[in-house]
């Protein structure tokens, strides 16, 4: 009998092990030896609010070794010379579905939304995955190095989003962000009270929605109480009874709670957002990020103090009631909020607008600009760079080039934030995997492989 | 009241109305949307609605003067694929007044335009000044469009009515080569029909389920007459090879809708002289009909001859189909193409008369900019609707001016 409990005992500690998520589905991701790598003569928009003109950067085996004006070029290092173009970290999208609702759209891989109960949180985005969405490759010719798949919106809490790497891989696990933190989608509004208030279940309304997000938290509490409880026993103790059961959906709650797991939070109004931070009050958990924050604007002040991220689209509107309220200046109020201590980011939440984060960074950043607010393209592009990385955990590593993070790195035909603007090369750890005068890059996706391509080509 | 008499009385009171508008543009970049291009430095003079004058220094001493240096000034774009007036939020039914399950392809919607709608100032803002608005109904005949402009004003909105009708061909359960059977059938019924109860004689040609009303039947016959054109929603190459097939048996006027992989039968759709619609921002391969989508797509049918007609897919943001035309600019396909392919390319295929350009003579429906019109971060400064002066305001502004703090 001791011997089982030892071997139950020893067992909970594996699970205890797997629902960190130190065993299962960790990332496989391994670029190859970027070698030496010299970029020289760009205009550099740094991400972390600098502009060099005429600047440098050299990559050194998949990282930044230095940047700065007056660089000296290493023997053996691969040249390019930037003169005329622009230099910006690799774009981040916050909020993708690509992969999940894949292109071409069929009912068949339309995978982002487990709408069958209110509170999902068991499901992970990432098993939802399709690797060969020929909208990856366009994405990454628009820049994008990193994008953040989550759950569709249809539940209140709709499950575990990733992070990837805009890399072609046969496995999902391939493209996972090496150490990035999980996060968990939340939707308030419409989308949850329509889908299931028109099953007439719970939630119909939005009052409706917060008791189900209160009531899920509850669940969470209840069972991280267990499982310390658990914890705080002697061994001994612990030999005489079973450890609580495994519980998916409760273990990514109480990851939130721990604070290794971060809230992406589909939100568009401002007195939506405004209870959802009170409910994370309640239950003492962050808000990482609102998602598609259309009313952002009304209450930039209080996002900031709370340091919350909002993230938007420069101008879509009226598709839904609660996204009436538009403004194009949304993301340059977020970002002046208290004295210019807001976190502004755009996303795409599309397969089309991915591919321009740029051009919707510009739109925003002049429409602020035009409205007074005094707001630079160096500032403006960590909309899409740093603001991101640092909503999704991963600022240590990507959205700004510093010395000693990841080389994504997009080297522009000309001024990022015009219409008239391309990439020409973008590199993924070091590696050039787009290369405008390389036509057989971006790698294209086994999906593309035989049928006729947007080139008329058959690959 | 027949239709010519209601236009004649709407251009009449336009006339009237600014008879006493005489404005003088001083010293603008002006892209004429024409052969001429873009001319430095010029003065446009506006009388009685219409562009009297256009060049350099020109002086009157009774018109308005309004000094443009630094500005540019476009035609105003017409946004050729819209609901607006008859969408409010997309999602929420009882704002759609796009639809019907009554009539087929005899719905005309211009009683159902509401020209208050928060849509129009906002896209007029965005420097769409005449948008054509069609119905939105799912089956083979969506209805029939009709022109507006986005003035706001009750009396004076509709600009041309039932202007073109549209079908769709993609999605649903029946295969594309049924829907166009059924509308060679359709088409080819109507023309046979000269008195409504000659409708009994061919009626076992047609399907049940679809309305073929006399009003349905009108809508059919005007397009066999070739008064008006038939828009086709298409985007495979062989549905758009078939459908050119289709119009040289019919013989009518067809537009193409969508068009995503028309770039592959380019040389076809010239020598049929058949004009496109296209988004050029949507680049999916969102159907198995769409994997030949491409953003030079319009470059490569401009330069094959083919006239293209530039558009939005969202209603809501119509004016972004001048954020389209700036990509494909960068893909290739010449400025002032583009620039036609938001106005003058319009005009024409649809006949709305002398706009869509801006020559002498023409109606003044023109907007300001503080820079390119086609780049994204340029904006509005001034709108005029034949030569009559346009507040730039709209909800999203006076919700700015509330929350911005200064």
């Amino acid at each position: 009998m001791k011997k089982l409990i030892f071997i139950l005992t020893l067992s909970f500690f594996c699970i205890l092990k797997l629902s960190s998520n130190e065993t299962a589905f960790i990332s496989t991701y391994n670029p190859q030896d970027s070698g030496d790598i010299f970029i020289k003569n760009a205009r550099i928009l740094t991400g972390n609010g600098d502009e060099i003109l005429k600047g440098s950067i050299l990559i050194s085996s998949n990282k930044i070794k230095a940047i700065g004006k007056n660089l000296l070029r290493p023997k053996g290092s691969k040249l390019i010379n930037a003169e005329g173009k622009w230099v910006t970290p690799g774009i981040i999208d916050i909020h993708s579905h690509m992969g999940v609702y894949p292109a071409p759209s069929l009912r068949s891989s339309s995978d982002g939304n487990e709408a069958t109960s209110p509170v999902t949180a068991h499901v992970w985005a990432e098993h939802s995955v399709w690797t060969q969405d020929p909208q990856m490759p366009l994405a990454l010719k628009g820049g994008v190095t990193t994008f953040h798949v989550l759950p569709g919106s249809a539940n209140l809490i709709g499950g575990r989003g990733v992070t990837l790497k805009n890399v072609w891989s046969r496995t999902v696990q391939g493209m996972k962000f090496p150490e990035a933190p999980y996060t968990l989608k939340m939707a308030c509004g419409e989308n949850p009270k329509r889908v299931y208030g028109n099953r007439s279940t719970e939630p119909s309304t939005r009052m409706g929605n917060v008791a189900g997000y209160r009531k899920a938290w509850i669940r969470a509490q209840s069972y991280k109480n267990k499982l310390e409880e658990y914890e705080s026993k002697s061994n001994e103790a612990k030999e005489l009874e079973y450890a609580p059961t495994r519980n998916l959906e409760l273990e990514t709650l109480v990851g939130v709670l721990d604070g290794e797991i971060l809230i992406q939070n589909h939100c568009y109004r401002g007195e939506e957002m405004a209870v959802m931070l009170d409910i994370a009050k309640e239950f003492n958990y962050k808000v990482t990020t609102f998602h598609h924050a259309v009313e952002a604007y009304k209450i930039a002040d209080i996002l900031a103090e709370k340091e919350v991220c909002a993230a938007m689209w420069a101008d879509w509107w009226g598709f839904k009631h609660e996204a009436f309220d538009m403004v194009w200046e949304n993301a340059a109020i977020v970002d002046q909020a208290n004295n210019g201590k807001g976190c502004a980011i755009i996303h795409s939440d599309s397969s089309v607008g991915i591919q321009r984060l740029n051009q919707e960074a510009a739109k925003a950043m002049s429409a602020g600009n035009r409205a007074g607010l005094k707001i630079n393209r160096a500032r403006a592009i960590k909309w899409i760079t740093l603001n991101p990385a640092k909503a999704l955990g991963i600022s240590n590593q990507v959205g700004s080039l510093e010395k000693g993070k990841m080389a994504d790195i997009v080297i522009w035909d000309g001024d990022p934030f015009s219409v008239y603007t391309k990439t020409e090369k973008v590199f993924l750890d070091g590696l050039l995997i787009y290369n405008k005068d390389d036509p057989s890059t971006p790698k294209a996706t086994d999906f593309e492989l035989g049928i006729i391509n947007s080139e008329g080509k058959r690959l | 009241m027949n239709k010519k008499a209601f236009f004649f009385i709407i251009t009449l009171a336009i006339s009237f109305y600014s008879f006493s508008n005489e404005v003088l543009l001083k010293n603008a970049r002006v892209h004429t949307a024409t052969e001429l291009g873009t001319l430095e430095n010029s003065d446009i003079h506006i009388r009685n609605g219409l562009i009297y004058r256009i060049g350099e220094n020109l002086s009157s001493s009774s018109a308005a003067v309004e000094d443009l240096s630094g500005k540019t000034v476009s035609p105003g774009l017409i946004s050729p694929n819209t609901q607006l007036g008859l969408v409010e939020i997309g999602l929420v039914p009882e704002t759609r007044d796009d639809r019907s399950e009554i009539y087929s392809a005899g719905l005309n919607i211009d009683s159902a335009f509401n020209p208050s709608s928060t849509l129009i100032p906002y896209n007029l803002t965005g420097g769409i000044t005449l948008a054509l608005t069609s119905p939105s109904s799912s089956g083979l005949f969506s209805g029939l469009t009709s022109a507006f402009y986005l003035s706001g004003s009750a009396q004076e909105s509709l600009v041309k009515s039932n202007i073109a009708l549209t079908a769709n061909i993609e999605g649903g359960e029946d295969s594309t080569a049924a829907k166009i059977l059924l509308l060679e059938d359709s088409l080819k019924v109507a023309s046979k029909i000269v008195r409504p109860t000659d409708f009994e004689l061919y009626k076992s040609y047609l399907p049940k389920n679809i309305s073929y009303s006399t009003r349905d039947i009108d809508a059919l016959k005007k397009v066999v007459s070739k008064e008006i054109p038939l828009i086709i929603k298409a985007n495979g190459a062989s549905d758009i090879l078939a459908l050119i097939d289709f119009s040289n048996r019919v013989n009518i006027n067809l537009i193409i809708l969508g068009a995503s992989e028309a770039w592959r039968v380019s040389e076809q759709l010239s020598e049929a002289k058949i004009p496109v619609i296209l988004f050029p921002i949507d680049n999916i391969p969102s159907s198995f009909n769409k994997l030949g989508a491409r953003l030079d797509n319009a470059y490569l049918l401009n330069k094959a001859g083919v006239k293209v007609l530039l558009g939005s897919q969202e209603t809501h943001n119509s004016y972004l189909s001048r954020q389209g035309a700036g990509i494909a600019v960068s893909y290739g396909l010449p400025w002032n193409e583009a620039l036609k392919g938001l106005t003058k390319n319009i005009a024409n295929v649809f006949k709305l008369g002398k706009r869509g350009s801006i020559q002498e003579g023409y109606i003044a429906d023109l907007v300001i900019w503080d820079g390119d019109p086609l780049e994204v971060s340029s904006f509005v400064e001034g709108i005029y609707l034949s030569g009559r002066k346009q507040p730039v305001e709209n909800r999203s502004m006076r919700l700015k001016e509330r929350y911005l703090k200064k």
